[in-house]
């Protein structure tokens, strides 16, 4: 709680790093996916969209996307920028030698990130709603038990972004493209359908994808991509091995650095 | 000027372009990273547009009579060559004068006689290596991955449009490299020019699908003109004689480019001199 608060904190003092996280994923992603997909309009309608993904709603596909996409891409860089921070500055060590556990720093992390990520893709949906016309139906809360179980899984996937940063240490470049691959992989931008067949079941394999899904439906209407009892086995099953693959590679490492003795090296 | 001082320039010129070179290759992973986003950036948005068409003929003839073309991949892939070309230069060029300022090693460069052009102009050279590697890989996909037909004399053509952009690029990351030690601030300034860029320039969708206010704005960069002048010639089979008046846009817009950039760069210096904040940062 007190590396929530901390990071919470921090975050305020920085209040056009909040708009950041709002208007980046705007320019950089929505408004050019939401100008690509205007290029297919037939009379104003999203065919295509409609046939593949059972929606005409092109900023309401997108906009739903981006919301799952703000809590991947926060889990993934609030991770590393928390953790780089107090490599950086020396501090990890004093954590560290805190009473408190380090997993539960590291999920202190997680937390604050997935907190500050989930109000960003919030204002995203609304801006979505206001401006650029999506439609999404009262019924949206109905995925909110898959969203809650998605949030078990990215702890977990920060767990692992956690270990990987601590063992590498210049880890920005990977996180950022682990962070891209992730979002696109979860079909944030495009329905499942669209990924070449070989990709699909690395799709499938993300916890994300399966709530994203379940969002969709619940809001859009959308077709899902497998009966719905079976998009929620998926969910928890792949919930389960992302927080017990997390759990694995933070310990391990956790083990490693203090055998090493390079927790303090940067 | 006399011949002397032109060619003792020009050798402080290369020098310059040498130095960045030599700093670019202690970094090889970065080649890594510029075989990865040149060819999963575009794809990710190749992979939006086969869920916009989904096959469906009436939306592939809509984009296609909106982008003036119906090669999905390949519109995309060069869309993504011109953002990853603006973003070296950006990062690279854009920037150097500025970190030049924070490592404080800016004044002893103003102490030199080499002139102020070389300063803004120096750098810009090097970013040509990381570009042309990012052509390779995304034709090398075009042709091979996509099986977009390529033929050498498109790829001349491409050649000629490229040399009439480099000046006219560069004279923006001069513009762009004055206003950053103007206003010392590096990060913001490349997002917001690359965001602006990304959005207005024809990137990732048809300039035909902006309002119209957006059109006239995107018309005024120069990037917009190069990626239409690429795209007609590797994309349509278009004739550099079919692109003459966009080619003589570009070329004025090169003009007018490197001149904004050294006039706003030599008011830049010469405020630096009165305040005396050449060095701060």
């Amino acid at each position: 709680m007190a590396v929530l608060k901390r990071n919470l904190r921090l975050l305020a003092r920085h209040p056009f790093n909040m708009a950041g996280l709002v208007l980046m994923p705007l320019y950089q992603t929505l408004l050019p996916s939401l100008l690509l997909g205007a290029s297919f309009l037939v009379g104003g309608r999203a065919l295509g969209l409609g046939r593949l993904a059972g929606t005409v709603d092109l900023a309401g596909f997108l906009f739903t996307g981006a919301f799952v996409g703000s809590l991947i891409g926060g889990t993934f860089l609030g991770t590393w920028v928390s953790l780089s921070s107090d490599i950086n500055t020396g501090t990890l060590v004093t954590s560290w030698l805190s009473p408190a556990r380090r997993s539960a720093i590291a999920l202190g992390d997680a937390l604050a990130g997935l907190i500050i990520s989930g109000t960003a893709g919030l204002i995203l949906l609304g801006v979505g709603e206001l401006a650029f016309g999506a439609r999404l139906a009262g019924t949206a809360v109905l995925a909110l038990p898959a969203l809650l179980i998605c949030l078990v899984a990215l702890a977990g996937l920060a767990q692992l972004v956690a270990a990987f940063v601590l063992r590498v240490r210049e880890a920005g470049a990977a996180v950022d493209v682990a962070s891209y691959l992730a979002v696109a992989a979860s079909c944030v931008l495009f329905p499942l359908a669209a990924l070449p067949g070989a990709l699909q079941p690395a799709a499938l394999a993300l916890p994300t994808t399966y709530a994203l899904d379940l969002l969709r439906v619940a809001a859009l209407g959308t077709s899902p991509h497998l009966p719905i009892g079976w998009e929620y086995v998926g969910l928890v099953a792949t919930t389960v091995a992302m927080v017990t693959l997390g759990w694995l590679a933070f310990a391990g490492t956790e083990r490693w650095l203090r055998r090493s003795g390079s927790i303090g090296l940067h | 000027m006399s011949s002397r001082e032109i060619l003792a320039d020009l050798r402080a010129l290369g020098a310059s372009s040498l130095k960045e070179w030599r700093i670019a290759r202690r970094y090889p992973h970065e080649y890594v990273s510029l075989v990865f986003w040149p060819l999963v950036m575009p794809g990710v948005f190749l992979l939006q547009a086969t869920g916009f068409g989904a096959g469906e003929p009436r939306a592939l003839g809509a984009f296609a009579a909106r982008a003036g073309t119906g090669e999905v991949a390949g519109f995309l892939y060069l869309g993504g060559i011109m953002y990853l070309w603006i973003s070296i230069l950006l990062w690279g060029p854009g920037t150097a004068l500025r970190r030049e300022q924070e490592r404080g090693s800016l004044e002893a460069l103003f102490l030199t006689p080499a002139s102020r052009l070389v300063l803004l102009f120096g750098p810009a050279p090097a970013s040509l290596i990381p570009t042309v590697w990012v052509f390779v890989v995304v034709m090398l996909t075009l042709r091979f991955g996509f099986g977009i037909p390529i033929r050498p004399e498109e790829l001349l053509r491409a050649g000629a449009v490229v040399l009439l952009a480099i000046p006219a690029l560069f004279g923006t990351s001069a513009l762009f490299s004055a206003a950053v030690v103007r206003f010392r601030e590096i990060r913001a300034g490349v997002l917001m020019a690359r965001g602006l860029c990304q959005l207005v320039c024809g990137i990732a969708f048809p300039v035909a699908v902006l309002p119209g206010w957006a059109q006239a704005l995107a018309y005024a960069l120069p990037p917009t003109h190069i990626l239409a002048d690429l795209r007609a010639v590797l994309l349509t089979g278009a004739r550099l004689s079919d692109l003459g008046p966009s080619l003589a846009v570009l070329a004025a817009m090169a003009v007018l480019a490197c001149v904004a950039g050294a006039a706003a760069f030599g008011r830049t210096v010469a405020a630096a001199r009165r305040t005396g904040s050449l060095g701060q940062f």
